[in-house]
């Protein structure tokens, strides 16, 4: 990509940026309920006491002031305290969020694993009966309520086979020294075969309930581009060449193929942290989707301010990332 | 003598919803060593088809479902398909009909002219690191000479970053760098400049005599043909419908359609002959049996034509499926 297209891109990204903070800010400002009511709930607050604690959260201050007080405050990392928890609530996500990290980046890789050889053998047998068993499946993996599909997985692998676990990110037995956060990664460092096993364990079921969407889609994206790529010319000389089926089909086919598969997949990485939600929540996962549920629920406002401007963030940012990798993979855009 | 390449009454049909399509109908075709025979015929009459039949590189719904191909005296369309994939390329090559399309966006040129080489290399040093020299070697060669300029620097370019007429060339050099016995190039001046046509057909003769290899020149224009080649077949709704010298062709055309054709080309010797454009067009419905081929188009066109016609030999080489005209 050239410096300029760069630069354009990136200011492009500001504006998005700029907009997301608006709408977050907004939606916040006009959702119903006092925060001050919420904060101090039943107690017998005194009607000074709320004034104060309105002044003090800057309540009683004119709207634009408050936004950019807002801005100011996210750029900073500062979201504010936690009604309940009394804590800051940047500390809350930074303490969740290595928990959710790892539960997507391990349902991203499962995805891709079992996405690309399938779309690849989907369509170099078009019409076959792999194909559309793997067409079947992808309808089946898109149209599935996450929720659902968690749910039979539970019933099938944790109660009926008694094979995984089924809450948690690791036994309680199991003591990991933090470094990334990431326990697969952690307990690797820590040299606990044991304790990695156990994450893993932890991992499988969240981790396949979370990924097969994205499995699905990800399969579709390859098998079209594949059949776009086998019908080219280039193809069809690769094989006047003399080359191995092999060879054509990777180093020919593939190279082409993922470039929209890789695309496609940095955009539904933002997509997962959607269905992180259901996910955590299911699975009793300690991550940033199920900290959003509790806020939502307990009408929490800075919590779920801060993640949902991080999920947006995140989400732009990730197709941000999928037009850079667009370009760098192709070399007929990257002049 | 045996021919370099014999075909024996090929026939590749495709197999369609509408019905099967006869894109090739009982081709014979011989080529020589180091001779340069031209192929012409319009859009649609089974030029490409014969020869990817020939490569073995027909795709569905199309096969090939009958007649031999001998290549060096040996019937390549019994042979196993890795035997086969190791002709391709190193005895018999082609070049694609589009130069802009034939070519990988996402590879470099170096690395699509290797592989040709890397496919086949049995003469190859063995240690890696000499091997790679070795392929550099051969590739920097051959695109020296088909005359890509500063060839050395240029073997991490992409195809984008080169002209039409220079990515012709390069698609050339894939296809030669295993120094093959015969060249198929299938049209390939079509997506070019007229000023660069020239050159690519002076490189397919010069590279005709450098490497002793024949050619095989797929054209839709007589004229170019018969400035290149020292044969021609005539192509018409999947047949060949006269073959011989290209003497015999020009002088005494035999066939209607090679007479239309012959009509419908400017000749420098002859400024002020009117061109007539041959009335009508080639359709998929013409290449039913049964009956002349081109007998939808033909002004001689009566009863006898409504059957299946054989070539029939005029002597010399010069043969013609047509009952009508007989010189
Ligand atoms: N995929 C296909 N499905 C059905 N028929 C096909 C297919 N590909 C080719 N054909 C048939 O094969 C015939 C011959 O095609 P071919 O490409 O060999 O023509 P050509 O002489 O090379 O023409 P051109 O000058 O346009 O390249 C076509 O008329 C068409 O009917
Ligand atoms: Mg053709």
């Amino acid at each position: 990509m050239s410096p300029i297209k760069l630069l354009e891109r990136l200011i492009q990204l500001g504006f998005v940026l700029f907009g997301i903070s608006l709408i977050v800010f907004l939606m916040m400002e006009a959702t119903p309920g006092d925060p001050v009511e919420i904060m101090l709930g039943d107690s017998l607050a005194s009607a000074e006491q709320k004034e104060l604690l309105r002044r003090d959260m800057g309540l009683d201050r004119p709207l634009v002031a408050r936004y950019l007080h807002f801005v100011g405050n996210a750029l900073g990392g500062e979201f504010g305290q936690s009604f309940f928890h009394r804590r800051p609530v940047a500390d809350l996500i930074l303490e969740r969020l290595p928990a959710t990290i790892e539960l997507t980046l391990v349902a991203m890789v499962v995805a891709v694993a079992v996405a690309i050889p399938l779309g690849i053998i989907a369509a170099v047998h078009r019409g076959g009966l792999l194909d559309r068993l793997a067409s079947v499946g992808a309808m089946l993996g898109v149209s599935m309520p996450g929720f659902w599909f968690g749910i039979l997985l539970i019933m099938l692998f944790a109660v009926r086979l008694h094979l995984l676990p089924v809450a948690g990110r690791i036994g309680y037995s199991h003591e990991v020294p933090a470094v990334t956060g990431l326990l697969l990664v952690d307990s690797l460092i820590a040299l606990q075969p044991a304790s990695f096993l156990a994450a893993l364990g932890h991992l499988v079921l969240p981790a396949v309930t979370l990924g097969l969407a994205m499995a699905a889609i990800l399969m579709r994206v390859t098998r079209t581009a594949m059949l776009e790529v086998l019908s080219q010319d280039y193809m069809t000389f690769a094989e006047a060449k003399g080359l191995s089926r092999r060879r054509i089909l990777v180093r020919h086919g593939l190279k082409n193929a993922l470039i929209p598969t890789v695309t496609v997949a940095a955009i539904e990485t933002g997509s997962l942290l959607g269905g992180n939600m259901i996910v955590e929540t299911i699975f009793a996962w300690p991550g940033l989707g199920r900290l959003v549920v509790e806020a939502i629920f307990a009408r929490n406002y800075p919590v779920v301010q801060a993640c949902v401007l991080f999920y947006a963030v995140t989400y732009v940012l990730l197709n941000f990332v999928a037009d850079v990798l667009y370009t760098v993979l192709n070399p007929k855009v990257r002049l | 003598m045996t021919a370099l390449l014999a075909i024996e009454g090929l026939q590749t049909f495709f197999a369609t919803p509408a019905g099967e399509i006869r894109a090739v109908d009982g081709i014979d075709l011989e080529v020589a060593a180091g001779e340069c025979l031209g192929v012409v015929g319009e859009s649609g009459s089974g030029k490409s088809m014969a020869f990817l039949s020939v490569m073995g590189l027909v795709r569905r719904p199309g096969r090939v479902v009958a007649g031999r191909i001998l290549l060096q005296g040996e019937d390549i369309l019994g042979l196993a398909p890795a035997a086969r994939r190791g002709l391709r390329g190193r005895v018999i090559a082609m070049t694609m009909q589009d130069a802009l399309t034939a070519l990988n966006p996402a590879l470099t040129v170096g690395e699509q002219v290797a592989e040709t080489l890397e496919a086949h290399a049995a003469d190859l040093p063995t240690g890696r690191a000499a091997r790679r020299r070795a392929v550099r070697a051969r590739v920097v060669e051959i695109l020296g000479l088909v005359g890509l300029p500063d060839a050395g620097r240029r073997l991490g370019d992409y195809p984008h970053q080169f002209s039409g007429g220079m990515r012709q060339r390069i698609m050339i050099a894939c296809a030669l760098v295993c120094r093959p016995r015969i060249l198929v190039a299938d049209e390939p001046t079509t997506a070019l400049d007229v000023t660069v046509q020239a050159q690519i057909l002076d490189l397919i003769g010069d590279m005709r005599r450098e490497l002793g290899m024949a050619v095989v020149l797929i054209s839709h224009d007589l004229g170019v043909v018969a400035e290149r080649c020292e044969r021609v077949a005539v192509f018409y709704a999947g047949q060949v419908v006269e073959t011989g010298a290209v003497r015999d062709i020009l002088d005494r055309p035999a066939h209607p359609y090679t007479r239309g054709l012959l009509r419908s080309i400017p000749r420098l010797d002859d400024p002020g002959r009117r061109i007539e454009p041959i009335p009508g067009q080639l359709t998929p419905a013409d290449a039913r049996p049964g009956r002349c081929r081109f007998l939808s188009r033909c002004a001689l066109a009566a009863p006898p034509c409504r059957a299946d016609i054989a070539l029939a030999d005029l002597g010399r080489g010069h043969r013609v499926r047509c009952v009508r005209l007989r010189p």
